[in-house]
């Protein structure tokens, strides 16, 4: 795993007490980074029940391993790097695809804006990349960050990560106009 | 079309279903030893729970190598009794030999 920098943790940032077993500050990350773990999850699968449990995992696994998280920037980091371990392992252990039915009945009132409808469109567009262009298109336009972040996360070299990213968006634009 | 907008629209982050850190912290809380923060694990292995159970190990190291060692030495009386058999038993049948040798050479002598 790539080090970063020790750094103490922000004032009010409840890593030192739940590092101390205090519930209530492990619940307050938990509701700090949800959103993030669990969209990483789901934009990935394109499947919001294994979201749920992959992001389950990943907090529960978080919670075994409190005490090696130095800083609040380790623990975005950290996250990060284990939410997209753990997608693209399960990937490659079973391709599976799974789509829920309320995710279908959530989808069809959605297709009702073409925004929601292209939305759609690409979440599904991104499911069919390979794992790692998943991943390094999830880190770039979910997360905001550039290939120099993504690289420490996937433990790649920077151009291999702009590469994929390259890669990927040129996939999604032909594909997308294919289905125009 | 300005596909790389379209992509931070269609993959923003979204949150989980309600309730989602009340289920965790429960699976969590309700988890074995393997779930707890490495912080208060340290300071259950420490607990006199823990000595407890080191001094019960003792005690059953201490009575299997005591039994070991009742064993090896009723092993070593026992050989030493079968020795003092065998050379008893030799004694026993040099002792008729050399009988045997005196009533042949008195035989003779007639």
């Amino acid at each position: 795993m790539t080090a970063i920098a020790p750094e103490t943790a922000d004032a009010g940032s409840p890593l030192p007490q739940a590092r101390l077993g205090d519930h209530d500050a492990f619940a307050q990350i938990i509701e700090r980074h949800e959103a993030m773990v669990y969209s990483m999850a789901y934009h990935f699968f394109n499947d919001r029940g294994r979201a749920e449990e992959i992001a389950q995992d990943v907090f529960l696994q978080l919670y075994r391993n409190l005490g090696a998280i130095e800083s609040d920037a380790h623990l975005l980091f950290w996250l990060r790097q284990v939410t997209t371990r753990r997608c693209i392992d399960l990937t490659r252990r079973a391709r599976l695809k799974a789509v829920r039915l309320e995710d279908v009945g959530e989808l069809r009132a959605a297709e009702k804006r073409s925004d929601a409808l292209l939305d759609r469109r690409l979440r599904a567009l991104i499911e069919e990349l390979p794992d790692i262009q998943r991943a390094v298109v999830t880190l770039r336009y979910q997360e905001d960050l550039d290939p120099s972040e993504i690289c420490r996360i996937v433990d790649l070299p920077v151009n291999t990560v702009k590469s994929h990213l390259h890669r990927a968006l040129q996939s999604l634009r032909r594909r997308l106009g294919e289905h125009r | 079309m300005n596909l790389e907008n379209d992509l931070k629209r269609a993959l923003r982050r979204e949150s989980p279903p309600a309730g989602f850190a009340g289920r965790v912290l429960e699976q969590a809380k309700s988890g074995a030893a393997g779930s707890q923060p490495a912080g208060s694990r340290r300071r259950a292995e420490s607990s006199p729970f823990h000595w407890w159970r080191a001094a019960a190990a003792s005690v059953m190291l201490a009575a299997v190598l005591g039994g070991y060692a009742l064993h090896e030495v009723a092993e070593r009386r026992r050989g030493e009794r079968a020795r003092e058999q065998v050379l008893r038993a030799m004694s026993i049948a040099s002792e008729k030999v050399r009988y045997a040798q005196q009533q042949v050479r008195e035989i003779g002598s007639h």
